[in-house]
């Protein structure tokens, strides 16, 4: 191994030009390591899948280098291509064509002999549990099926990297965590995977190291354990009547520093961890300030999230899908002030 | 778009003759800056008629060395093509806004009007108005522009309104049929298919070529397709002297069955209302 | 942050030595032929419309034609429909590449290692053969209404050239347009430059019988001459005289379209 399996160093694409372009993504530094999952975390429109529209060699960055499996994205696009499997958002299948048509398009595009593109087919339409369903048109096919399908014909030519974006949105949960396991399952094997993710479990359960990604920049990178560890002490969230809000605001800030949290509740960083809850209640209960809920929590990737962006990823739209497009990327998301 | 329903006169009783005739002023008034406002939908039914007339000018005009054209149809290609323009025009115009309707449909507009205290009948009666209204100014345009390019209008100040009348009677008969279809299916997708029935319709008649030269069955079938003998009535106003067989073509004749297409419209109209 | 250039490749344990191209053609127009079985009502128009005409243009504006001595109006429309069929081929594969791009299915495809003009080849191969059924039943419908050929079997293989001519340039001009639009304007833009260019032509009648602005533009029109060659055997022998003005329009417009098409794909890329 002479180095990482993908690095990208400066990494930006602009949509537009001059003082109306759109940073969809500025500055992007990441490596990858050989044999790890990569978890790529943000919002709708943070630039994760444009990102990843660049590291696939679909997208020509407006500055910066990428590396993916030692070729260059720009100058080395179609080496790239061989080395790579993808899986992009919105399983891209068409609907007419079966199963089985579709894996034996996949080979014949990566060039593979007959006979080695149907055995590898057979192969993969049992890994991921479709040889029943190989015969039928994918139109018929459930979400998570097709999302099974769709990493069946990324696995066609034997990646050595592998690129899932969002892989699991809009799956149910069964149908995640059967993803999930695939996914592992291919990681032990030896394959390196970055995926994009919007879902904060997905990263926290997969990743071996994630990146966090906000308005077009990395603002945190690093294993889960070590970030949350960055983030330190647990968050204590209450809620108390809104006309007491202020006053218990004044209250929890000598405690620590205060975060954000979900509309109508306050929450605070414990400097001195658990041990200070005991001291909060008394002197909310001393102010004669009713706490209606409380709840303390140990730091979680929102934490850290939260930490890094200055509002929290859960519930941001998470159930919309990304519109980042090559015409207008969004880049708006539901946002809570920093305290 | 919202006219109708911000409109207070519209929300009068629907049960007299007056607010019958305000509702259907009203949804026509929608009815044609509805058109007016989609021009890249409205621009077919002006472009091809035009283009294909000034095509068949350039390519027939060799026809009117013919005796027999010359004698009995029309003293010059162009002059002879300007009524199967108007018939095309009008055709596609009355096709597209049905389309308009069975859009209302499918976007749950035309419920908020079955909602709101509005005549039923001037639902359907305001649509096909305001396709009369299109087809007029269509007509005017289309004869503008033909009398600048060196057509003549044989038959006077007479054979003008001749035209004009016959586009806009044709134009309540088709839009009457097309509306029909429009609210039976309540898709968009099958007016649309319905143009085809449309060229059908025009090729099989003597609206670009005169039936004297067809021969055989296309012959037998263009005898008897009613749109042989409109758009003979209008290219009598445009090439011969004012007569009474004139306006029994191209008015009589969509007249009557215009009087069908509003009955099929109307019934289609009843039968949604008793289905929903 | 690592600054490392590409020196070696990493772990090439990847079995994908980059795609064959006449596979990867083969496969393609396969799928293509796979949708066209599949969803016959995307197709079935552009196959009944060329027919159609063939039967309202010979019935309608007949005696145009055989007021100047030609035998039978087929003689003179069969060919014409026939490009025109061939033409609506093209716009299916304009539609199929907007879906494919609508849907992400086109990513999967540039995502391949396979050239770009292996994916515009594809594309036009698949124009090509999807233009042979309305051809041939245009033909049939041709004999069956008692078209004459004395050119022999040339007539057929000059209108089989032309249509094929056609599609091609067609279908080139349509992924030309819609690597730049990238939505269904694309395939509206090409009904409209397929449209005038035929009827602008000697579509309806001989040079020879046209007056005023048509006769200029049809003249110039390098329709004209693709017309001229393929309808020659239909009106009397097939001559290199009546061929090289068509074969020389064909190349040209077929080289035109190409290099549209190529640099469409490449601005796609940027």
């Amino acid at each position: 191994m002479n180095q990482a399996p993908i690095i990208a160093t400066g990494l930006s694409r602009y949509f537009g030009t001059g003082d109306n372009a759109i940073k969809a993504v500025d500055g992007v530094d990441l490596e990858v390591h050989q044999g790890e999952i990569f978890g790529f975390l943000g919002p709708n429109g943070a630039g994760k899948s444009t990102t990843v529209r660049m590291l696939t060699t679909l997208l020509k960055p407006t500055a910066g280098t990428a590396f993916v499996a030692g070729y260059d994205v720009v100058k080395d696009a179609d080496k790239v291509r061989r080395s790579i499997g993808v899986a992009l958002q919105d399983a891209a299948i068409d609907p007419l064509m079966t199963g089985r048509e579709l894996l034996t398009l996949q080979a014949v595009l990566y060039g593979l002999s007959k006979i080695a593109g149907k055995n590898r087919g057979e192969e993969l339409l049992e890994r991921v549990g479709l040889t029943a369903a190989a015969d039928r048109r994918v139109g018929t096919y459930s979400g998570g099926m097709r999302r099974r399908l769709d990493l069946a014909l990324s696995l066609v030519h034997e990646p050595t990297v592998l690129f899932l974006d969002e892989p699991t949105t809009g799956l149910d949960p069964m149908s995640r965590l059967t993803l999930w396991e695939e996914v592992k399952r291919l990681n032990a094997g030896g394959t390196t995977v970055l995926l994009t993710t919007q879902y904060l479990e997905e990263a926290d359960q997969l990743a071996d190291r994630i990146a966090i990604i906000d308005h077009g920049h990395i603002v945190r990178q690093g294993a889960p354990r070590e970030l949350k560890a960055m983030v330190g002490s647990p968050t204590l969230s209450i809620s108390v009547a809104s006309n007491e809000t202020d006053e218990a605001r004044s209250i929890l800030s000598r405690f620590g520093d205060l975060r954000p949290t979900s509309e109508g509740t306050l929450g605070v960083g414990l400097a001195r961890g658990a041990e200070d809850v005991a001291s909060v209640i008394r002197a909310l209960d001393e102010a004669g300030l009713k706490v209606r809920h409380l709840e303390l929590d140990e730091p979680s990737l929102d934490d850290v999230f939260a930490e890094a962006t200055g509002y929290r990823l859960e519930g941001a739209d998470a159930a919309n899908k990304p519109v980042e497009t090559e015409a207008a990327p969004e880049v708006k998301k539901s946002r809570r002030g920093r305290k | 778009m919202s006219i109708a329903l911000a409109d207070p006169k519209m929300m009068a009783s629907s049960s007299s003759g007056s607010s019958l005739f305000r509702h259907t002023f009203a949804l026509t008034r929608r009815s044609v800056v509805g058109r007016l406002r989609q021009p890249a939908v409205l621009a077919p039914a002006f472009i091809f008629p035009l283009f294909f007339a000034a095509l068949g000018s350039a390519s027939f005009n060799k026809l009117a060395g013919d005796p027999y054209f010359t004698a009995n149809i029309a003293k010059s290609f162009m002059n002879y093509a300007v009524a199967g323009a108007v018939l095309q025009g009008v055709l596609f115009g009355s096709t597209s806004a049905a389309g308009d309707l069975a859009t209302d449909i499918e976007q749950g507009f035309f419920e908020r009007l079955l909602a709101s205290p509005i005549s039923r009948t001037a639902i359907v009666l305001g649509r096909l108005a305001g396709s009369m209204v299109v087809a007029v100014v269509q007509v005017v345009i289309f004869l503008a522009i033909f009398l600048i390019a060196g057509a003549h209008v044989e038959s006077g100040p007479l054979g003008f309104i001749g035209l004009i009348g016959g586009g806009a009677l044709l134009a309540l008969a088709m839009s009457g049929m097309m509306a029909g279809l429009a609210i039976k299916s309540g898709s968009a997708e099958v007016v649309q298919g319905a143009f085809p029935l449309v060229f059908v319709l025009m090729f099989l008649s003597s609206a670009f070529f005169p039936r004297h030269y067809m021969k055989g069955w296309y012959r037998t079938v263009a005898d008897w397709n009613p749109m042989s003998h409109i758009v003979e009535g209008m290219q009598g106003f445009m090439n011969h002297d004012l007569n009474a067989s004139q306006f029994a073509k191209s008015w009589l004749l969509p007249f009557c069955i215009a009087i069908v297409s509003i009955a099929f419209a109307l019934r289609a109209l009843n039968n949604r209302l008793a289905a929903s | 942050m690592s600054n490392l250039t590409a020196e070696q490749p990493v772990n090439v344990r990847t079995i994908s030595e980059g795609a064959r191209p006449f596979e990867v053609v083969a496969i393609l127009v396969k799928r293509s032929m796979i949708r066209v079985r599949r969803m016959p009502s995307a197709f079935i128009p552009s196959l009944i419309m060329p027919i159609f005409q063939l039967i309202a243009f010979s019935g309608a504006f007949g005696f145009a034609v055989t007021s100047l001595g030609i035998k039978n109006a087929l003689d003179w429309y069969v060919p014409l429909n026939a490009m025109q069929g061939a033409s609506f081929g093209a716009l299916g594969v304009s539609f199929g590449l907007i879906n494919d791009m609508q849907t992400g299915f086109f990513d999967r495809i540039l995502m391949a290692p396979a050239q770009r003009w292996v994916t515009v080849i594809s594309s036009l191969a698949a124009a090509v053969v999807r233009c042979f059924v309305p051809i041939t039943f245009v033909v049939i419908v041709g004999y069956i209404g008692g078209m004459n050929t004395p050119g022999g079997p040339m007539a057929i293989v000059c209108v089989a050239i032309a249509s094929v001519a056609i599609a091609l340039v067609a279908a080139g001009f349509a992924l030309g347009l819609t690597f730049r639009m990238r939505n269904l304007g694309a395939a509206t833009l090409t009904q409209f430059a397929i449209f005038f260019t035929i009827f602008l032509s000697t579509s309806q009648v001989p040079l020879s019988a046209m007056s005023g602005w048509l006769r200029g533009v049809a003249r110039i029109n390098p329709m004209t001459n693709i017309l001229r060659f393929a309808r020659q055997g239909f009106l009397g022998d097939v001559t290199w005289e009546q061929s090289w003005g068509g074969l020389l329009a064909m190349g040209a417009l077929l080289i035109l379209t190409f290099i549209y098409a190529m640099t469409g794909i490449k601005k796609f890329d940027q």
